[in-house]
């Protein structure tokens, strides 16, 4: 009991200071005052995948949630300060506002929609719907995956707008399980909702409707005349997604006026837009984390966690590593400076952990390793008791932009005394994430191995998989992504008390001490935190930039200047 | 000739068993599978994993998936897409126009430009415009197409601003004949400059060989014009190697030109085919597979009874 109003103090305190704010997303984010939104044109965007399903349940694509920003809507949204806001619902429900209530170990939410919600086909949206969702993902088993949807043990409908989801754990990220509505009307006779239209056109209640998907060339959107914020928005009557090969030829088409708005430049890409007045860019802090990971223990099949690597388990060897890394220049030279130096896996939201890793000082580097016994040979190659400082280096063939970060490393290790092998693998099979697949990362074959990853939808699920040293991949048991073989008592205790509790501030410093743990055994450089790049024709206006979304999430609030 | 075809069809047929099993082997040990496009999801889950390989059938053994896809592909039931959950068919069926329309367009303009190019540098054997058209075979037929297609876009397309850069149609516009033909012409131009190669390299040798032949010199004592000598006398002969190879590029026009597609962002079987691929779609894949080589099997097929039927000189036992 005592328990219970411990946990339910802080989730009041830590919910009341991210109080939701009365207006909708869309709205709040609106172009500048000076600049009066224009009614009416068609805006297209270049999109350089094809999505194949844009059914919520199903989609599992940047490029579909790119497209159903304008359609598909949930029962709230984030800002980019990473805060909750609602969409579909009057208020994000929190513990303060009495819509969050703890019971023990369990969880109840409940949600109050906004009266007279319509569906963009005229049809009435209820909390029969809210439940609706859920069991659809619940059910059907083709669906991508059941992130939230899991931890929900029933949902009540004591009225059509009001539902009260009990969850059966302390579901942190709740107010983000609901982000895509299903119409219950409409699907709940489908026997296998992929062999129906909704796979391809999914109704929703957002300012856009699906009218046209052609297959490799289009999908056309037509303005929702149900939307809740008509007949005054969306501004533009039409968005069309044009499917275009490459990114390249989206910046050609691009620039030859051809499309509007082109999505996920490179960051060598972004000069030439910069200098030609009829474009714009919009670049977005991303929380995606570009790293080098190091291998602690032995390098082969299955490797033992408790081994240790003749090279690079050596603390020193690392730390001289990172010294050696000269990060600015890699952004500056290679990132045209569209990215930041790396901190931690978490740089982004409420918990964000941003402390520095040490600077680029190739002469502490070599100091750092002469002091730890790694004598340099005849050829300028250290050793220790007759071990040889040299190393592999992975990562996916065919980046031209990881290829050169791996040239540069090689030189400037090479100059403290250590040598470097690329040893690239494509990333079907880097990255595969199975030891089936002979994910070297799983399986521990591996000394450095440079990728990105995005955060979860909670940094536990960040932080959790990836550090404590439970989910250390092994033969038996694959499934952990601690592939640095990073073992610290330390760090497994906070991780378990930021599971233990939805107080923000007590999850925050510990996933604090546990990033900290992580950035002391100095197993993980930091490269830099990749920016979400996108360029646009400069007559139309009304972006807005969203670290937590993509470019098209407030696509009502867009606009074509005359 | 009847006994002749109908044991050429007998034959294709362990041979297109024989290349379903060959394909169904080589998708299954390409590295990633299909489940790879999930694994960058944070979200997703071991338990998810499991769940979609049964929901897809990966967990049952090999030869079980083979069978059940073998079964279903000869009773009309080519499974369904992982990506999009599509069926295959209705995939297929979906891009088999615009690649019809591209196809056959390279079609008619390699015919219409091979017979008269490959028959001016026969007769006009070493001269200037030989040595140019000569020249200018030789270079398009090393050249590989996706340097050309792109060099095209960037004269046409980027530099000069002629032509779209692009697509099958202007989105978003009202459908517009020149419109349509505006975004032909790269596309089209890229596969036939290729093709064109080829072609005139194959009439060109084939009509010299006839030239020299005798009943040419007969035709011409006995006082034919030039023309008819040419047209009816040495092309109709000279033209029979031709059909061959014409017959050759019909499943072309069904399968489509998977770079081509690709860089011009045709909405085709090609592209269809390269997303397929990119995301190992299995049934997808094995379904354009098997289409493509039933149709370059009976194209073979048809080629050489043509080609028997248009030279009364050969004859099949």
């Amino acid at each position: 009991m005592k328990r219970t109003l411990s946990v339910f103090a802080a989730l009041a305190m830590a919910l009341a200071a991210c109080a939701p704010g009365t207006g909708a997303t869309t709205a709040s984010a609106s172009a500048k005052a000076s600049e009066a939104p224009v009614k009416g044109g068609t805006a297209i965007v270049a999109i350089w995948q094809e999505p194949s399903s844009l059914a919520p349940h199903y989609a599992n694509q940047t490029v579909s949630d790119i497209v159903n920003y304008g359609v598909l809507e949930g029962l709230a949204d984030t800002t980019t300060e990473g805060e909750y806001v609602p969409t579909l619902a009057t208020k994000v429900p929190t513990v303060a506002n009495g819509g969050v209530v703890v019971k023990g170990s369990k969880l109840d939410v409940t949600w109050e929609l906004r009266p007279g919600l319509k569906w963009s086909d005229g049809s009435a949206l209820t909390s029969a719907d809210v439940r609706f969702t859920w069991e659809i993902f619940m059910k059907d088993p083709k669906v991508n995956n059941r992130t939230g949807f899991s931890e929900i043990e029933s949902i009540d409908l004591p009225n059509g707008l009001t539902a009260v989801v009990h969850y059966r754990s302390l579901y942190a990220p709740y107010p983000r399980n609901f982000v895509a509505l299903m119409p219950k009307n409409l699907l709940e006779k489908e026997a296998d909702i992929s062999k129906t239209d909704y796979n391809r056109k999914p109704m929703g209640t957002g300012p856009f409707k699906i009218t046209d998907f052609k297959a490799g060339d289009s999908i056309t959107l037509e303005r929702n005349t149900n939307y809740r914020f008509g007949p005054d928005k969306p501004y533009l009557d039409k968005m069309i997604f044009k499917s275009v090969p490459t990114v390249e030829v989206a910046l050609a088409q691009l620039k030859a006026g051809e499309v509007h708005a082109v999505w996920n430049l490179s960051a060598s890409q972004t000069p030439d837009v910069e200098k030609d007045a009829a474009m714009a860019l919009q670049v977005v802090p991303g929380p995606t984390v570009e790293r080098i990971e190091l291998n602690t223990a032995v390098n082969k099949e299955n490797t033992d966690p408790n081994s240790v690597h003749p090279v690079l388990g050596d603390l020193e060897m690392r730390k001289a590593l990172l010294y050696a890394t000269p990060k600015q220049q890699l952004i500056d030279k290679l990132l045209f400076g569209k990215a930041s130096p790396g901190t931690s896996p978490v740089s982004q939201g409420w918990a964000a952990y941003k402390v520095p890793q040490e600077g680029y000082d190739p002469a502490k580097a070599s100091a750092t390793l002469d002091k730890a016994g790694w004598a340099k040979g005849a050829d300028g190659i250290r050793s220790k008791n007759g071990v040889r400082a040299s190393l592999t280096y992975t990562t996916t063939t065919g980046d031209q932009l990881r290829e050169r970060v791996q040239q540069v490393l090689l030189d400037e290790w090479k100059a403290v005394g250590v040598e470097v092998k690329i040893q690239n693998i494509p990333s079907s099979v880097l990255l595969s994430g199975s030891c089936a697949s002979k994910d070297p990362r799983k399986l521990g074959t591996f000394d450095m191995v440079q990728f990105a990853s995005a955060p979860g939808i909670d940094p536990h699920s960040t932080v959790e998989p990836r550090y404590s040293s439970k989910n250390i991949p092994t033969a038996a048991n694959c499934a952990g992504q601690n592939y640095t073989r990073f073992k610290s008592p330390e760090a497994d205790r906070a991780i378990e008390a930021a599971g233990a509790t939805l107080d923000q501030a007590a999850r925050k410093a510990a996933y604090a001490t546990a990033l900290k743990a992580l950035n002391d055994a100095y197993v993980i450089i930091w490269l830099y935190d990749r920016a979400d790049i996108d360029g646009r024709r400069a007559e139309l206006r009304g972006w807005a930039p969203n670290t937590w979304q993509r470019f098209t999430w407030n696509i009502g609030d867009w606009f074509l200047k005359k | 000739m009847s006994r002749y075809i109908v044991r050429r069809l007998v034959q294709a047929l362990p041979l297109l068993l024989a290349i379903s099993v060959v394909s169904f082997a080589i998708l299954k040990v390409t590295p990633g599978g299909p489940l790879a496009a999930y694994e960058g999801n944070p979200n997703f889950t071991d338990d998810d994993r499991i769940r979609l390989e049964h929901a897809f059938g990966l967990d049952r053994p090999l030869p079980i998936q083979y069978l059940s896809w073998f079964s279903g592909f000869l009773t009309g039931d080519w499974g369904y897409s992982f990506a999009s959950h599509q069926p295959v068919l209705s995939l297929i069926f979906e891009r088999l126009p615009a690649t019809l329309y591209l196809m056959g367009t390279v079609f008619l303009v390699v015919l219409l430009l091979a017979i008269p190019i490959g028959v001016l540098t026969a007769l006009k054997q070493y001269s200037a415009f030989d040595h140019v058209v000569t020249g200018a075979t030789f270079t398009f037929l090393s050249t590989p197409t996706f340097w050309l297609g792109l060099l095209l876009i960037i004269v046409f397309g980027l530099d000069l601003r002629w032509l779209p850069l692009g697509g099958i149609a202007t989105s978003g516009a009202p459908f517009d004949v020149g419109d349509r033909l505006r975004h032909l012409i790269l596309p089209v131009a890229t596969i036939a400059l290729v093709q064109l190669g080829s072609h005139v390299r194959f009439l060109r040798a084939s009509m010299l060989e006839t030239i020299g032949q005798d009943f040419l010199r007969t035709a011409r004592a006995k006082g034919l014009g030039e023309r008819v000598v040419v047209l009816r006398h040495a092309l109709k002969n000279a033209a029979i190697p031709l059909v061959t190879i014409v017959a050759l590029d019909v499943p072309e026009l069904f399968v489509g030109a998977l770079v081509t597609e690709q860089i011009f962002g045709w909405p085709g079987m090609g592209r269809l085919f390269w997303d397929a691929a990119t995301r190992s779609d299995y049934p997808v894949l094995q379904g354009i597979l098997a289409v493509s080589s039933t149709l370059i099997v009976f194209a073979n097929l048809t080629a050489d009874v043509l080609y028997g039927y248009l030279d009364p000189r050969i004859r099949y036992s």
